[in-house]
């Protein structure tokens, strides 16, 4: 039974120099495991926020947010042990092996498997020849890969990408895009990317822009758009 | 350009007052200098106090002072060469009275004394003090006040010495020649110079002292006659070092070699803070040059930014350091009377001048590392290579500049270097094998402390580092109140142990005699006793004493006086030969090959001797020449007396002088009463008792405790500083960990515990490596340096472990509760 998370009317403001800065209002949206989405948006919308807000580690000003696992309603601190995080700057820890990065979530939780499982996972993005190098003897492209295998070696149901490609160039980000979404999609997870690049956005399933305090689901537009191009290819 | 250079480097320097790094920084520079300029305005106030009582209060222009009387002849010139001679003459001996002893210092002078000064006596023991011209009348005693009350006397009673009956007339006040005569606390008794005659006391234990009134002409060509006439005399003159100068300028050389300690913490506490100054300066510099200024100008900021810091934490150290040097010196006003707080420039600006340039050498790895980098790499931070082991290179440089600066003694210098050398070897094998095997065994349970102990393998070189840091303060903390503790106990203990309850330091032939007649009358037990005569070290291989070190140390300045020279025939229970061949030539040395001598090791390595160095002797105003054949060290376990200096019995048939004996002697409490008349029939009899010998260590220790517990406040200090800095240099990657393994979907909680699992491991090893550094400090140190067996207390080391443990786990948790405040949007926002 997959699982999935739930944002109801939710607001975000902060306070800033005595007054109220509203980064978004009433803005509804599930995420389900399995699935992919795209979050875009101009830079200051509250694109990370939103994350933030979704992988229940920040709480919203107003509204409800739940996690569905089992059929079971939860708050979203229930969350917090299904996810994983995928960086702009990799945040390898510079001391430890490719592997080892890979090994640290399963190590932390007292896996007994966890340089198999690492290796495992190292296959899979294709560095298990680089298993023993260090963050700094890797390319960027290489670096995010090893992110993503330690992301997902302890299956969460969701992963929350914040502009996986944004350092990469665009073979790297290509690359990147390929394992990621491949990955995700053997692994089951949900899968929130957070990006200003319309090619990365484009391979989810949904695409939503935030702007102007709101969330517009682009993927319907986008569908609604493709099946008028097919319409008129046809005529 | 220079202004705007300066103005930039103010407002960083304001800009960055309050972050953790500079704020550490002022500390560890703050402390230290505070010490020093303490240290050194404390102690030229003492010169400059001993300086102006060398000057008023010698009672003489020159004192020329010798084991024997000067001949008629030998008198004649001195007075031909000087303006007035007076002779005084000075031995030690017991004075009893109604069953009560006391040991004093007898001087027997004449009508013509004092030669120069104020003689000051009184007729009460509370009244007041008179310029008295000329000594004591026949039969006539006069004693200080302390005299007075240990044998309970009064004006007009009778006192027994060496059977004869002297009338007590006097109170002695003040001595105008005492100062000359060095730093004593012996009891003073004066009597007139012919009754000293009639008590008939053997020539060879009175010291003959010459006040001798002279101009500085006149002073040299009697330093010239002395040292062709008579070498084995000593003079002391107003030109010359003051007894108690020498002594003062030993005791700051200790606290200046102890300063190393303070150093060595100072130059761990920076090395640790300059990884984080390298890099917020190369981030600067790497703007700067991005803007097309040269790397010069971002060098110029950082070095204007570190000026500025250390001249507005100067008035603060000057303002702090004039407080303690006021608190010392009212403190030193018991020992060192008349003694005025007083403002000295001078060594002010030479002491901080001389820290200043030690703080910029520390810190020169941050220049450097500013200099001829490319802008990529500045931005990058890369702080490895060359400016990395600039900055371990600098530190040992001059950590071995400060340590050679102040060695008093060389044997004990090099045991502390060895001993904190062995303590970092042993942390990082800890650190690497705790940990290791710590990962190693853990690798297949599940929970914290695996994958504590697994982080701290991975990041094994900047967490031994921490350790080696807090380790190492830990260490010389513990090790200097170990040597508090331990001192006293373990000293008291043992001597009562292998020595008995009752020290005879000077015996003669016919006391030595009487003595074991009585022990084997009375059942007493004589623990010891060994033969000696008195020998005054003149030249070192033909090179006159004073030429060949001009180096204070403890050996030299033992050796300005006469020493015991012991002889035997094979080498003693209590020692160990350390190098040659004890003796040389045949199992015993016949006739003619007695003039080698074996010379204890520590004074081999404090004059520099080598084996084959030759050593002449004056005894009893004969010259000889001896040979360096063996060097020899103490060996415990056999009784504490012990000889620097040895020589073949053989040697005995060629030298005649008079012999003495150590002894010690163990007295059941009923047969206290034979030392009264030991002494009654023998006042010379040089002789202490345990109860009088722990009196004297007490008050010594006394004075040591406090000097100890302030130079402890300063290293718990910069433990603390030491403990800082270490967590802030590692601060953004503890922050980076935290923020990664909350993005694995764990709690800050979890960040909690595992710091708390890191500390407790942390503090664990450097616990660990401190005591058994302490442990090996204590057998090393003890054993050389005090003659003592060293006897750890298991329960106590293991109670500070705890306690270290403890403290240290909490200060570390407590101080990087900074690394807590980290987020994952914190890893989101690093763009």
């Amino acid at each position: 039974m997959s699982s999935y998370i739930e944002l109801k009317n939710i607001s975000q403001s902060f306070q800033l120099n005595e007054s109220t800065v509203t980064l978004f209002n009433d803005l509804n949206l599930s995420i389900f495991q399995g699935e992919s989405y795209a979050i875009t948006g101009p830079s200051g919308a509250g694109k990370s926020s939103l994350l933030m807000l979704i992988s229940g580690l920040e709480k919203p000003t107003a509204g409800q947010v739940a996690y569905v696992k089992a059929e079971q309603r939860k708050t979203l601190d229930f969350l917090r042990a299904d996810i994983g995080f995928i960086f702009q700057q990799f945040h390898l820890l510079p001391e430890l092996t490719a592997l080892n990065n890979v090994a640290l979530p399963l190590k932390l939780r007292g896996d007994k498997q966890a340089i198999n499982k690492a290796l495992v996972w190292l296959d899979k993005v294709g560095l298990s020849q680089r298993k023993n190098h260090k963050p700094s003897e890797l390319s960027g492209g290489e670096q995010q890969r090893v992110a993503i295998a330690r992301a997902l070696v302890f299956e969460p149901n969701f992963i929350f990408a914040d502009e996986p490609t944004g350092n990469l160039d665009q073979k790297s980000a290509t690359e990147i895009a390929d394992i990621l979404f491949a990955c995700c999609q053997e692994n089951n997870s949900g899968l929130v990317v957070v990006t200003h690049s319309a090619v990365l956005a484009q391979r989810a399933q949904h695409t939503f822009l935030l702007a102007d305090g709101s969330l517009m689901d682009c993927s319907m537009a986008e569908a609604h758009n493709k099946q008028e191009s097919n319409e008129m290819f046809r005529v | 350009m220079l202004t705007n250079n300066i103005k930039l480097a103010w407002h960083f320097y304001k800009q960055e007052y309050h972050h953790a790094h500079q704020r550490l920084l002022r500390w560890t520079q703050g402390v230290l200098l505070l010490f020093i300029v303490t240290l050194s305005q404390s102690s030229e106030s003492i010169q400059n106090y001993l300086d102006k009582n060398l000057q008023g209060l010698l009672g003489a222009d020159a004192v020329l002072s010798q084991q024997q009387t000067l001949s008629s002849a030998q008198f004649s010139k001195v007075s031909s060469l000087t303006n007035n001679v007076v002779m005084t003459q000075q031995i030690k001996a017991t004075l009893t009275h109604n069953g009560q002893w006391q040991q004093a210092k007898i001087k027997a002078v004449d009508k013509q004394y004092p030669l120069q000064g104020e003689l000051l006596t009184s007729r009460k023991l509370q009244g007041p003090s008179q310029q008295t011209l000329g000594g004591p009348a026949l039969g006539e005693i006069w004693l200080d006040a302390r005299l007075f009350a240990s044998l309970s006397l009064n004006i007009g009673d009778q006192l027994l010495v060496a059977n004869s009956l002297f009338l007590v007339s006097r109170v002695l006040q003040h001595e105008p020649d005492r100062l000359m005569e060095g730093h004593s606390v012996d009891m003073r008794a004066m009597i007139n110079i012919l009754d000293m005659k009639a008590l008939g006391f053997s020539s060879d234990l009175i010291n003959y002292r010459y006040l001798i009134a002279a101009s500085t002409k006149q002073i040299n060509s009697l330093i010239r006659w002395q040292q062709k006439n008579l070498p084995a005399a000593q003079i002391q003159h107003k030109q010359g070092d003051h007894p108690l100068a020498l002594f003062w300028q030993r005791t700051e050389n200790f606290i200046g070699l102890a300063s190393i300690i303070l150093f060595f913490m100072a130059a761990i506490a920076i090395e640790q803070l300059t990884q984080v100054h390298m890099k917020k300066d190369q981030y600067f510099t790497a703007i700067c040059m991005s803007l097309g200024a040269s790397s010069f100008a971002g060098i110029q900021v950082s070095c204007f930014k570190w000026i500025i810091n250390l001249v507005l934490l100067l008035p603060v150290v000057i303002l702090l350091s004039t407080g303690f040097h006021w608190l010392i010196v009212s403190w030193l006003n018991s020992a060192f009377v008349d003694l005025l707080w007083q403002w000295n420039y001078r060594p002010i600006l030479k002491s901080i001048g001389a820290v200043v340039v030690l703080f910029a050498v520390f810190h020169t790895p941050v220049w450097f590392s500013l200099h001829g980098c490319a802008v990529t790499k500045l931005f990058n931070g890369e702080n490895k290579g060359l400016s990395h082991w600039f900055t371990k290179i600098s530190s040992i440089f001059v950590l071995s500049g400060v340590a050679i600066t102040y060695s008093d003694n060389g044997l004990l210098t090099l045991m502390m270097v060895v001993a904190i050398t062995t303590t970092i070897v042993l942390m990082i094998l800890m650190s690497w094998i705790t940990l290791t095997l710590g990962e190693k065994f853990t690798q297949n349970f599940s929970g914290l402390v695996p994958f504590t102990l697994f982080m701290m393998k991975q990041r094994i070189v900047s967490k031994s580092t921490q350790i080696i840091g807090v380790g190492l303060c830990t260490f010389l903390l513990l090790f200097t109140l170990m040597l508090l503790k331990d001192l006293g106990s373990t000293m008291a203990s043992y001597q009562r142990q292998h020595d008995g309850n009752v020290m005879v330091s000077q015996a003669t032939v016919p006391q030595l005699a009487f003595i074991e007649n009585l022990a084997k009358q009375q059942g007493v037990t004589i623990r010891q006793a060994k033969p000696y005569m008195h020998a005054k070290l003149v030249a070192v291989n033909k090179q006159a004493l004073a030429e060949f070190s001009q180096k204070p140390s403890e050996s030299l300045a033992t050796f300005a006086r006469a020493i015991r020279l012991h002889w035997n025939e094979s080498m003693p229970e209590n020692n160990k030969l350390v190098d040659g061949h004890y003796w040389q030539g045949k199992e015993q040395p016949d006739s003619q090959n007695w003039q080698q001598i074996s010379v204890e090791q520590e004074v081999m390595t404090d004059l520099g001797l080598v084996i084959g160095d030759s050593l002449t002797f004056v005894i009893d105003q004969q010259s000889f020449t001896f040979a360096i054949s063996a060097s020899h060290a103490f060996k415990p376990g056999a009784g504490s007396i012990t000889f620097w200096v040895q020589m073949p019995t053989a040697a005995l048939t060629h030298i005649q002088a008079p012999r003495y004996s150590m002894a010690s002697l163990e007295l059941a409490p009923q047969q206290w009463r034979l030392l009264a008349e030991l002494w009654q029939k023998f006042p010379t009899l040089r002789m202490i008792s345990l109860t009088e010998m722990t009196a004297i260590f007490d008050s010594i220790l006394a004075m040591i405790t406090q000097l100890i517990s302030g130079f402890s406040f300063i290293i718990i200090s910069l433990t603390c500083v030491v403990i800082l800095a270490s967590i802030n240099a590692l601060e953004s990657k503890e922050k980076k960990k935290n923020s990664i393994i909350m993005s694995f979907g764990f709690s800050r909680s979890t960040c909690f515990r595992l710091n708390v699992i890191e500390w407790l491991v942390t503090a664990s090893i450097a616990a660990m490596g401190a005591i058994v550094g302490t442990y090996l400090a204590g057998l090393l140190i003890y054993q050389s340096q005090f003659s003592l067996t060293y006897k750890a207390d298991f329960i106590w080391l293991i109670a500070t472990l705890f306690i270290i443990l403890l403290l240290v786990t909490a200060l570390g948790v407590y101080a990087s509760r900074n690394n807590l405040r980290s987020s994952v949007r914190q890893l989101m926002s690093e763009t």
